[in-house]
């Protein structure tokens, strides 16, 4: 089994994997930071009014920066939520469903947890906060 | 030595089942489940309802749906119970975590027809001003987003649109309610904490009349409970980390030295301070639910501002559910910290009785009064469970069953209270209500001296049962406290009663509004059984007591 | 044994170490900072570093639940939560109310409380870490064996605030029959 693969790697193995994966955000920020400080470094510096507004496709901006946003919004980032839920939860089901010992029952269970989402998406669907006018 | 070697892995086997057991498919009790399963069909039900049934018929199909899977979870608990699971073939179903037992399937019932008499309070549609365009109207808002008071509030109550998502939601809480106290683990525990909570603190925004009460009630109740449900979490990481087991079983074998605790725990602290403090966090997280001193905060501010329907759903139900399931951690899981837990819960029983029933009297709010009211009973409550043993489970599942349908009726009673600007909540427009309406009066009346705990009411009956069980687990002094709590809450309940009856009515006094058969049954309900349990209690009792076992 | 790798078994320990600052550090900002936006901002970096936390902590699945669903979904949440108030952009004076010092000192027992416990409870005790242990492997046996009824119960809790969020918000044009598909 993968498990027991993993456990004879010991230490070294998964945080070597994961070594890497933390070297590459390091060079990402490092990237970004030395970018940033370079622009500042070789700029020339004049600032003035005009530069500090909103740039706003090259039009002078209307209004403020903060505008009341549709709470249709907060619907999406919901049902977001409630599916990010559901798919992480695909993860450790998909590793384990087929193993023996599970079979038919733990198919059984993820499709009923899926079931009681679909049925919030079909009444989502149905009251119409889906669509977007 | 052999006997020990022989005994260690029958208790291993006992209770680790869940945890390590090598190659078994899980197994899920499906028979012993049922109820709660019925709910949650008829739940799942009522949503596909909302959206595929034409609006027009939407209210009847939703009630429809509702009663009828609320009478085939109660078949369910009844066939449950006649078949044994409530005594001898007690037993922990789908993997340990949900205790089928007697206190489990008391209150399953309870709760159950709690919430058929409170779905009938709900459903009333005939109590808010009607007109020919809008023939009926229910206590609930037509459009939960609109601006309280705008244009939009009152173009969607024009447009007649009603939220008939209540049904469902209703539905929804009494599935929390239903795992809540016969969850057989810690994690069990909270989902279903979570499930009866989330639907209700919806709720309580959904008020059709004082939106911006409502809104702010149900802002003030999901804060606290957030607050509680992180207490409660944080309760059960220390307690798993003590006991390395989330079972309730299982932690009590661990405080009674039949299992080894967490291995990496230091040898000579012993995690005792995990123990109290995790133990400590859970409880506290109960009795917010239950509404004792010093996590009483909310209620008077809930209780008000939300749609009076579900306050007495919520009253009553929440009570029941949270305090079976105070019962079962206290008893199943820790009973051998009896002697840490007592003297705490002394003093949230005796600051719970006195608060409630002292600040009860400064109030002039009818459901603010009730509030306070139910603080109190949540003391009285306290002391039947401090007594620590057999009779004190048995009162206390009593006591929940006989309170339960005095609040829901007494709740029901206010909505019918009316005048311009909706429920005339204000205790000086009662007066002379028993002139006016003597039925309404006397039947309010009625409620109230249940409250106080007169003789030939439930409460009389529930209040006997849990002091005479605390004096005889050693808690004299605190019957003594909770005699003379009663004596000065029977005083604010009586001084209503003389409002009511008494005081002059006054010329712009309220009308009370004709209910339908709806809001007639929940009354005739709640008054039938406060009777009942009043005049004949022995049967209730003898059901309490035969179901006061918990499962191990 | 520990020498062919890049980070050494104590060098696990410092970046351990140097990441529950951070957290402590934007947690902390978080909760004093005016600026509304910001707060939201320094919660995803909290709650970014508690996932490499989880992560060090051999803690595999959980790491990365929490970076899709806290850091994904829920910061996504708060802030179009945030975007339906009033708020400005730039400090709210009024986003601190009196009770601050209370707040604090609530906040700083609660903490000292938890440290102490559970500081008290494993003092020096030393845990060997078993990389595969929080895998979603590891996960699925758990939840799928033992805990299957708290899982489908998620799905309830999840339907039952679906429906919840939906009826608190749904905005029904004053026309019937323009927005809702379910009218007659």
């Amino acid at each position: 089994m993968k498990h027991t693969l993993l456990a004879a790697g010991g230490h070294t193995g998964y945080y070597q994997a994961y070594s890497v994966l933390g070297l590459v955000a390091v060079l990402g920020v490092l990237f970004v930071a030395a970018s940033f400080a370079a622009n500042r470094l070789l700029r020339p510096d004049v600032p003035g009014a005009e530069k500090y507004t909103v740039y706003e496709c090259g039009v002078d901006p209307v209004g403020e920066g903060w505008a009341h946003t549709q709470i249709r919004y907060y619907v999406y980032a919901f049902l977001y939520v409630i599916f990010a839920v559901d798919a992480i939860y695909l993860f450790p089901w998909a590793t384990v469903f087929a193993a023996p010992g599970f079979g038919a029952t733990t198919l059984v269970e993820m499709f009923v947890f899926i079931g009681f989402l679909a049925v919030g998406l079909l009444y989502a669907w149905r009251t119409g906060v889906l669509r977007w006018i | 030595m052999s006997a020990t070697a022989v005994a260690a892995p029958a208790v291993h086997s006992l209770w680790t089942t869940a945890a390590a057991a090598p190659i078994h498919a899980p197994k899920i009790e499906y028979a012993q489940l049922s109820p709660i399963l019925v709910v949650l069909g008829a739940a799942v039900a009522g949503i596909l309802v909302e959206a595929f049934v034409p609006r027009r018929a939407r209210y009847g199909t939703q009630l429809a749906v509702t009663l009828i899977g609320l009478a085939g979870a109660f078949a369910a608990v009844v066939g449950l119970a006649a078949t044994g699971y409530a005594t001898t073939k007690a037993d922990l179903a789908a993997m340990g975590s949900i205790a089928v037992d007697g206190p489990s399937l008391f209150l399953q019932g309870t709760l159950i027809l709690v919430t058929a008499v409170g779905v009938l309070a709900i459903a009333e549609r005939g109590l808010e001003p009607q007109s020919r365009e809008v023939p009926h109207v229910d206590a609930f808002a037509p459009q939960a987003a609109a601006v309280p008071g705008s244009e939009d509030e009152k173009a969607a109550a024009r447009a007649g649109w009603s939220t008939t998502e209540v049904f469902p939601l209703t539905l929804f809480a009494l599935s929390g309610m239903l795992v809540f106290p016969a969850a057989g683990d810690l994690l069990t525990l909270f989902i279903g904490l979570e499930i009866l909570s989330l639907p209700l603190y919806l709720m309580c925004a959904l008020a059709r009349r004082r939106r911006l009460l409502s809104q702010e009630s149900a802002v003030k109740y999901f804060l606290l409970g957030a607050f509680a449900s992180a207490f409660f979490l944080f309760g059960t990481a220390l307690l798993y980390g003590y006991a390395g087991t989330l079972d309730l079983g299982g932690i009590a074998k661990v405080v009674t030295g039949d299992a080894a605790p967490n291995a990496a725990l230091n040898a000579s602290a012993h995690g005792d301070a995990l123990l109290l403090i995790g133990g400590a966090m859970i409880v506290m997280g109960l009795l917010f639910k239950v509404g004792a001193v010093p996590f009483h905060a909310w209620t008077p501010d809930v209780y008000q501002g939300a749609p009076t329907p579900i306050t007495g759903f919520m009253a009553a139900a929440t009570k029941v559910a949270a305090f079976g399931a105070l019962l079962r951690l206290l008893y199943v899981a820790l009973p051998e910290m009896r002697w840490d837990w007592r003297p705490v819960m002394w003093g949230v029983a005796i600051l719970t009785m006195a608060l409630g029933a002292i600040v009860a009297v400064t109030q002039t709010d009818v459901k603010r009064m009730l509030a306070y009211s139910s603080i109190a009973h949540a003391g009285f409550l306290l002391t039947g469970v401090i007594a620590g043993n057999k009779q004190g489970v048995s009162a206390v599942l009593f006591y929940l069953a006989a309170y339960s349908f005095v609040t829901l009726g007494a709740f029901a009673v206010v909505t019918l209270v009316r005048d311009a600007g909706g429920e005339a909540t204000h205790l000086s427009r009662w007066d002379g209500l028993g002139r006016r309406s003597p039925l309404v009066a006397v039947t309010f009346a009625l409620f109230l001296l249940a409250f106080a705990g007169i003789p030939l009411t439930s409460g009389f009956s529930g209040k006997f049962a849990v002091f005479s069980a605390a004096a005889k687990g050693g808690a004299v002094p605190l019957v003594v406290v909770g005699v003379l709590c009663s004596a000065v809450a029977a005083f604010f309940y009586v001084r209503v009663i003389v409002r009511m009856f008494f005081a002059e009515p006054r010329a712009d006094g309220p009308s009370v509004a004709v209910p339908s058969a709806l809001t007639g049954t929940a009354i005739a309900v709640g008054a039938a059984a406060t009777l009942v349990l009043g005049v004949f209690p022995q049967w209730a009792f003898d059901l309490a007591d035969k179901a006061s076992v918990f499962i191990r | 044994m520990s020498g062919q790798s890049f980070l050494s078994t104590s060098g696990t320990e410092i970046a351990f170490v140097l990441v529950g600052i951070v957290a402590l550090g934007a947690a902390l900002l978080t909760v004093t900072t005016r600026q509304l936006v910001h707060a939201a901002l320094w919660l995803v970096v909290a709650l970014g570093a508690l996932a490499v936390e989880y992560l060090l902590l051999t803690a595999e699945f959980v790491a990365w639940v929490q970076v899709l669903i806290y850091v994904g979904a829920v910061v996504v949440l708060l802030l179009f939560g945030l975007m339906l108030t009033r708020a400005p952009i730039g400090p709210s004076p009024d986003a601190d109310s009196r009770h601050r010092p209370l707040a604090a000192a609530v906040a700083v027992a609660a903490a000292a409380l938890l440290v102490t416990v559970v500081a008290d409870a494993f003092r020096t005790t030393w845990i060997t870490l078993r990389p595969g242990a929080g895998s979603a492997e590891a996960n699925g046996i758990g939840l799928f064996r033992a805990w299957v009824l708290p899982f489908e119960a998620l799905s309830v809790l999840l339907l039952a605030a679906l429906v919840g969020a939906i009826v608190l918000s749904r905005r029904r044009a004053a026309r019937p029959g323009v927005h809702e598909e379910a009218d007659d």
